[in-house]
C-alpha cells in the first residue's frame, strides 16, 4: 500500500485510471453495482414502473365508479385495488422516487464522487425491489390488502381480516422501510460531510437543504410507523393485544402511530419536490434564487409543523375539543412556510428573465394545482368544514391535488430538466407539449369533479352506490378524464424514450445552469468528477462551463488514483473546510446477497415459518458482519496528499468518519422508535377501556437490579475499550467485559420477558413483554458489536489511529446501557400503576 | 473534539427553536389527556378556574417564556447580513425559526385559555 498519488499525465489517462477503480463490471457484474448514478437511476426506473401499476389500479377505481352500480370487480376486489393503489402511490412509487433522484443528484450537486455508503444504497434498492415485489405478487395472487393504505384497525386486525392479506401489506411495507430508513441516514451523513472543499452549509445548492431536512423527517416519522407494524403484526401472529378493546388495546393507539407517520410523510413527498423547483426556476429566470436564508428557516418550519397537526386526520373520533384545537391551529399554520417559498419562487421570476421551457409548463402546471390543493387543505383544517366532508370523495379530490400537484408535475419537471444529464442527449420537445396539456387537463377533469361528488355526500372506498343519488354523470366525466391523463402520461413515457434514442447530443449544460452537476461530461462517468472543485462562492452560481475542463484535467483536489482506491473528500460539517479522505468500497454483491437474505427473513414471517424467518434473520446478520471484511487497514497510514499541498488522513484514522455520524443518526431514529413503545404503554393506561388487567405484570427486583448492574458494565467496559485504545494499550479485557456484560443481560431479560404472565391475556402484559425484548434485542447486539470488536483487534485492524470500530461500537454500548435501564424501570413503573387501582384514571 | 461539539451546537440550534413548540406541544397534549382521565376540570380551583385550565396554563406560559428566552438569546450581533460566513449565517437563520417557533407556539395553543378541555 502507497500513500503517494500516481499522477496521469492527460485527460485521458486520467479519466481510463479512474474508470478503472470505479466502474462497474459488465454483465451478470452489474448486480453487483453500488454506484449511486447506477442505483439512483434504477430506484428511479423501479418506482416508475411502480407509478405505471399504481396508475393502472387508479383506472379499475376509475372504471368501477364510472356509473352507478357496476359490477366490474365487486366490493372485495375493489378493497384490494383502492388499497393497493394508495399503498402502491405512497410508499412504491412517491418515497422511492425521491431517494432514487437524491442518491442520483446529490453528490454531484455537492461535489463529491459517491454517497457515503454505496453498499447500503445497493442493500435499500434490493429491500426496495423484493418488498414491493411481495405486495404485487399478493395482488396477483388475490390476497392483497384491502383495508386501506392506513390499515386501520380493527378492520385490519385478526379477527376481520384473517387471512395473510394484511400481513403482506405489514411485512412488505416495513421491508420498503427498512430501505427508507438507510436511504435517509446515508442522505443525512453526505449532506453533512461529503461536500467539495469550501462549501460551507451556506454554501450548499437550496436542494442540499432540503434533501437534509426531509431526510430528518423521514428519520423522526417512520419509526412510529415501523413500530406500529411491527405490534399489529404481533398483534396478529402471536394474539399480543394492542390495538384489542376487549384485552386492555386500543384502535386508536393505532391511528395515532400511523398518523404521527402519515401526515409528515405528505411533506416528505412535497419537499423534495420543492428542492427541485428552487432549482428550475432559477435556472429558468436567469437569476438567483431569492430569499435563500428565508426558505432554509421555511423549510425547518414547515418539517416541525407537519408532525403536530396528525390528528386532523382523526378529528371525528371523539378527541377532546381542546386538542383539536391545537392541531386545527398547527394545520393553518402550515400554510404559511409554504406560502414564504412560493413567494420566493414568484419573486425569483419576477425579478429574472423567465423563459418559457417544458420543464416550466410543468411548473405553472404545479403553482394551479397546487395552489387549489392547498386551498381546499386549508378548508379541511377547518374542523366543522371536516366534519362535512370527512371520508368523502372531497377528500380524495383534495389529496390528489396536492400529492400530484406538489410531487407530480414538479417532478415530471425534473425529468424534463435532468433527462439530458442522464443521456447526453436533448429533445425537441415536440411530444413533450402535448402531453403536458393532457395530463393537466386531464386532471382537471377528473379531480375537479370529485370535489363535487364529495360534497354532494359521495363516501370514498366504495365500490358502488345507488344511482338515486344523482352522482352518475360527473363519475362517468370524471372517469372519462383519467382516461385522458393517461393517454398524457404515455405520451410522456414515449417522449422519454424518443429522446433516449433520437435526441440531439450535445456538449454540457443545455440550460446555462450555474450548479454543479452540469460541470462534468453528460451522461456522467462513474466517478462523477475527475477532480474536485474548491468552491468559493454559493455553489447554485457558479459556472460550470468554465470548471468543467479544469476538473476534467485534474486541476482540484484529489485529481490522481491512489492504491486502486475509490477516493472522495470529507469535510468539515459547517465550514466545508477538508477533514478526511473517504475510501469508498468496491463493487460487491454482498448488498444483493443480504437483500435476499432479509427478503427470506420476510417471506418466513409472512408464511408463518418461524424456523425459516430465524434462519434467515441469522444469516442476514452473517452476511452483513461481512460486509466489513474489507473496511479499514490492518497499519497506520497517517495523512495523504489530496492535492493543493494538502493533506488529510483516510477516514478510518480521522475523529468523526461517516460511519460514525451513521450511527449515531441510527439511533436517533432507533430512539424515536423507543419513544413511541412507551408513548404507546402510557396511551393505552391512559386513554384504553378495560384497564387495570386482573394482575399488574412487571421485572422482579431479584432479576431487574443483577440486569442494570450487567447493563451498566457493558457500557463501561464499551467506553473504557475505546478510551484505553485511543491512549495506546490493548482494549481485549474491557471489550471481553463488555461482552459478558451484555450477554448477562440478554439471559436476565428473556428471563424476565419469558416471565410475563400470559402476554397475550392483557395490553399491559403485552406491553412489558414488548419492552423487555426490545431491550434483549439490543443487549444481543450489543453482544455482537463487543464480539466483533475482539475479533478486529486480534485481526490487526485496531490502533490508537484506527479506533473507528471501538468508538461506534461505543455508541451503542451507550444507547443499551440508557435504554436497558429505561426499559427496567419503566416496566416495573407501569407494574404500579397498573397495580393499583387508586390511581386508575 | 471541542470544535465538533460547538459546530453540532450550530446546526442543532436551526430546530432549537421549535424543538420548544415540540416540547410544548407533547406536554400540553399529554397533560391535557391526564387531567381530562382524572377529571382535573370538574376541580374549581377559584372563580371558574379549574385545575385543568391553570395546569395548562402554567406548562404554556413556561414553554412560550423559554421560547423567547431563546429567541433574545439568539438575536444576531450586529444588524450586518454577514450571510458569507457559515457561522453568520446559521446564527441569522437560527435566530429566524426561533422567532417562527415564539409565533407558532402562541397561535397553536391559544386555545387553551378559552376552550373547554374534555369533550
Ligand atoms: C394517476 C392518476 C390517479 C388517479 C386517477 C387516482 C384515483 C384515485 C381514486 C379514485 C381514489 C379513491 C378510491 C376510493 O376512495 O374508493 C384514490 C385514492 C388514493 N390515491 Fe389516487 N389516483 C391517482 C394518482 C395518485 C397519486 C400520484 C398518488 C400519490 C402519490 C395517489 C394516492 C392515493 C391515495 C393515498 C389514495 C387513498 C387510498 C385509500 O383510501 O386507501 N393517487 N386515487
Ligand atoms: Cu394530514
Amino acid at each position: 500500500m502507497s500513500q503517494e498519488p500516481e499522477r496521469a499525465s492527460s485527460p485521458i489517462e486520467l479519466h481510463k485510471a479512474l474508470s478503472s477503480a470505479w466502474d462497474t463490471p459488465g454483465g451478470w457484474g452489474r448486480l453487483s453495482a453500488i454506484n449511486h448514478s447506477i442505483l439512483g437511476k434504477r430506484f428511479m426506473i423501479a418506482a416508475f414502473v411502480f407509478f405505471a401499476i399504481g396508475g393502472l389500479l387508479a383506472m379499475l377505481i376509475r372504471v368501477q365508479i364510472a356509473t352507478s352500480n357496476t359490477a366490474f370487480v365487486g366490493p372485495e376486489v375493489y378493497g384490494q385495488i383502492f388499497t393497493m393503489h394508495g399503498t402502491v402511490m405512497m410508499f412504491l412509487f412517491a418515497i422511492p422516487m425521491f431517494e432514487g433522484f437524491a442518491i442520483y443528484l446529490l453528490p454531484k450537486l455537492l461535489g463529491a464522487r459517491d454517497m457515503a455508503f454505496p453498499r447500503l444504497t445497493a442493500y435499500g434498492f434490493w429491500c426496495y425491489v423484493f418488498g414491493g415485489s411481495i405486495l404485487i405478487g399478493a395482488m396477483l395472487a388475490g390476497v392483497a390488502p384491502n383495508g386501506g393504505w392506513f390499515m386501520y384497525t380493527p378492520l385490519s386486525s385478526s379477527t376481520y381480516s384473517p387471512g395473510i392479506n394484511a400481513d403482506v401489506w405489514l411485512l412488505g411495507i416495513t421491508f420498503v422501510e427498512i430501505s427508507a430508513m438507510a436511504a435517509a441516514v446515508e442522505i443525512i451523513v453526505s449532506v453533512l460531510k461529503m461536500r467539495a472543499p469550501g462549501m460551507s452549509l451556506n454554501r450548499m445548492p437550496i436542494m442540499a437543504w432540503y434533501l437534509l431536512i426531509t431526510a430528518f423527517m423521514m428519520l423522526f416519522g417512520f419509526p412510529p410507523l415501523i413500530l406500529g407494524s411491527i405490534l399489529l403484526e404481533l398483534e396478529r401472529a402471536f394474539d399480543l393485544p394492542f390495538f384489542d378493546p376487549t384485552r386492555g388495546g386500543d384502535s386508536l393507539l393505532w391511528q395515532h402511530l400511523f398518523w404521527l407517520f402519515g401526515h409528515p410523510e405528505v411533506y416528505i413527498i412535497f419537499l423534495p419536490a420543492a428542492g427541485a423547483i428552487s432549482m428550475m426556476i432559477p435556472t429558468f429566470s436567469r437569476h438567483e434564487l431569492v430569499g435563500y436564508r428565508s426558505i432554509v428557516v421555511a423549510v425547518i418550519a414547515m418539517a416541525f409543523l407537519s408532525f403536530g397537526l396528525w390528528v386532523h386526520h382523526m378529528f371525528t373520533v371523539g378527541i377532546p375539543h381542546l386538542a383539536i384545537a391545537f392541531f386545527s391551529a398547527a394545520s393553518g399554520l402550515v400554510a404559511i412556510p409554504t406560502a414564504v417559498q412560493i413567494f420566493a419562487w414568484i419573486a425569483t421570476m419576477a425579478q429574472g428573465r423567465p423563459r418559457l421551457d417544458v420543464p416550466m409548463l410543468y411548473l405553472l402546471g404545479f403553482f394551479v394545482v397546487f395552489v387549489l390543493g392547498g386551498l381546499t387543505g386549508v378548508m379541511l383544517a377547518m374542523v366543522p368544514f371536516n366534519w362535512q366532508a370527512h371520508d368523502t370523495h372531497f377528500v380524495v379530490a383534495h389529496l390528489h391535488y396536492v400529492l400530484v400537484g406538489g410531487f407530480v408535475f414538479p417532478m415530471m419537471a425534473a425529468a424534463h430538466y435532468w433527462l439530458p444529464h442522464f443521456t447526453g442527449r436533448v429533445s425537441d420537445h415536440r411530444l413533450s407539449v402535448p402531453a403536458f396539456w393532457l395530463i393537466f387537463s386531464g386532471f382537471h377533469l377528473t379531480f375537479f369533479l370529485m370535489h363535487l361528488t364529495g360534497l354532494l355526500g359521495m363516501p370514498r372506498r366504495v365500490a358502488t352506490y345507488p344511482a338515486e343519488a344523482g352522482w352518475d354523470w360527473l363519475n362517468l366525466l370524471s372517469s372519462v378524464g383519467s382516461f385522458v391523463m393517461t393517454i398524457g402520461f404515455a405520451l410522456f413515457v414515449l417522449d422519454l424514450i424518443v429522446q433516449v434514442r433520437f435526441g440531439k447530443a450535445f456538449r454540457r449544460n443545455p440550460w446555462g445552469a450555474r450548479t454543479l452537476e452540469w460541470a462534468m461530461p453528460t451522461p456522467p462517468a462513474s466517478y462523477a468528477f475527475a477532480s474536485l472543485p474548491t468552491i468559493e462562492d454559493r455553489a447554485d452560481r457558479l459556472d460550470p462551463d468554465a470548471l468543467a475542463p479544469s476538473l476534467a484535467r485534474g486541476e482540484g483536489y484529489l485529481g490522481f488514483m491512489r492504491n486502486g482506491w475509490q477516493e472522495t473528500l470529507g469535510v468539515d460539517m459547517t465550514t466545508g473546510r477538508p477533514e478526511q479522505v473517504i475510501v469508498l468500497p468496491k463493487p460487491t454483491f454482498l448488498p444483493l446477497w443480504s437483500g435476499l437474505a432479509t427478503g427470506g427473513f420476510v417471506l418466513g414471517l409472512l408464511f408463518k415459518t418461524y424456523w425459516l424467518a430465524l434462519i434467515m434473520l441469522a444469516v442476514t446478520v452473517v452476511i452483513l458482519i461481512s460486509w466489513t471484511r474489507t473496511t479499514g487497514a490492518r497499519e497506520d497510514t497517517g495523512p495523504l496528499a489530496i492535492g493543493g499541498g494538502e493533506s488529510a488522513p483516510p477516514h478510518w484514522e480521522a475523529d468523526q468518519a461517516p460511519s460514525w455520524w451513521a450511527m449515531v443518526f441510527t439511533l436517533a431514529a432507533n430512539a424515536t422508535l423507543f419513544a413511541s413503545l412507551i408513548f404507546g404503554s402510557l396511551f393505552l393506561w391512559l386513554v384504553a377501556p378495560g384497564w387495570p388487567p386482573a394482575i399488574a405484570a412487571g421485572p422482579g427486583l431479584a432479576l431487574a437490579v443483577p440486569c442494570a448492574v450487567a447493563l451498566l458494565v457493558a457500557g463501561l467496559g464499551g467506553r473504557r475499550a475505546a478510551s484505553v485504545l485511543v491512549a495506546g494499550s490493548s482494549p481485549a479485557a474491557w471489550l471481553a467485559a463488555c461482552a459478558a456484560g451484555q450477554t448477562t443481560a440478554t439471559i436476565l431479560l428473556v428471563v424476565m420477558a419469558a416471565q410475563v404472565v400470559e402476554p397475550t391475556g392483557h395490553a399491559h402484559h403485552a406491553t412489558v413483554f414488548v419492552i423487555l425484548a426490545y431491550a434483549a434485542l439490543h443487549t444481543a447486539v450489543g453482544t455482537i458489536f463487543a464480539v466483533y470488536g475482539l475479533w478486529r483487534l486480534k485481526a490487526g485492524y485496531l490502533s490508537a489511529r484506527r479506533s473507528l470500530d471501538l468508538r461506534i461500537g461505543k455508541l451503542w454500548h451507550d444507547y443499551t446501557a440508557i435504554v436497558g435501564i429505561i426499559a427496567l424501570v419503566g416496566t416495573s413503573l407501569m407494574a404500579i400503576l397498573a397495580g393499583v387501582p387508586e390511581i386508575q384514571p | 473534539m471541542s470544535e465538533v461539539t460547538v459546530q453540532g451546537r450550530q446546526l442543532v440550534l436551526l430546530a432549537a427553536g421549535f424543538i420548544v413548540w415540540s416540547v410544548a406541544f407533547v406536554a400540553l397534549y399529554a397533560m391535557l389527556s391526564v387531567g381530562c382521565a382524572y377529571g382535573w376540570d370538574r376541580i374549581d380551583l377559584a372563580g371558574g378556574l379549574t385545575l385543568q385550565r391553570v395546569q395548562l396554563i402554567v406548562i404554556f406560559l413556561v414553554h412560550l417564556g423559554a421560547g423567547l428566552w431563546l429567541a433574545r438569546a439568539l438575536r444576531p450581533a450586529s444588524t450586518s447580513r454577514g450571510d458569507d460566513h457559515p457561522a453568520q449565517f446559521l446564527r441569522h437563520a437560527a435566530y429566524g425559526t426561533a422567532v417562527a417557533a415564539v409565533a407558532a407556539t402562541a397561535f397553536t395553543f391559544a386555545g387553551i385559555f378559552a376552550l373547554t378541555s374534555c369533550y
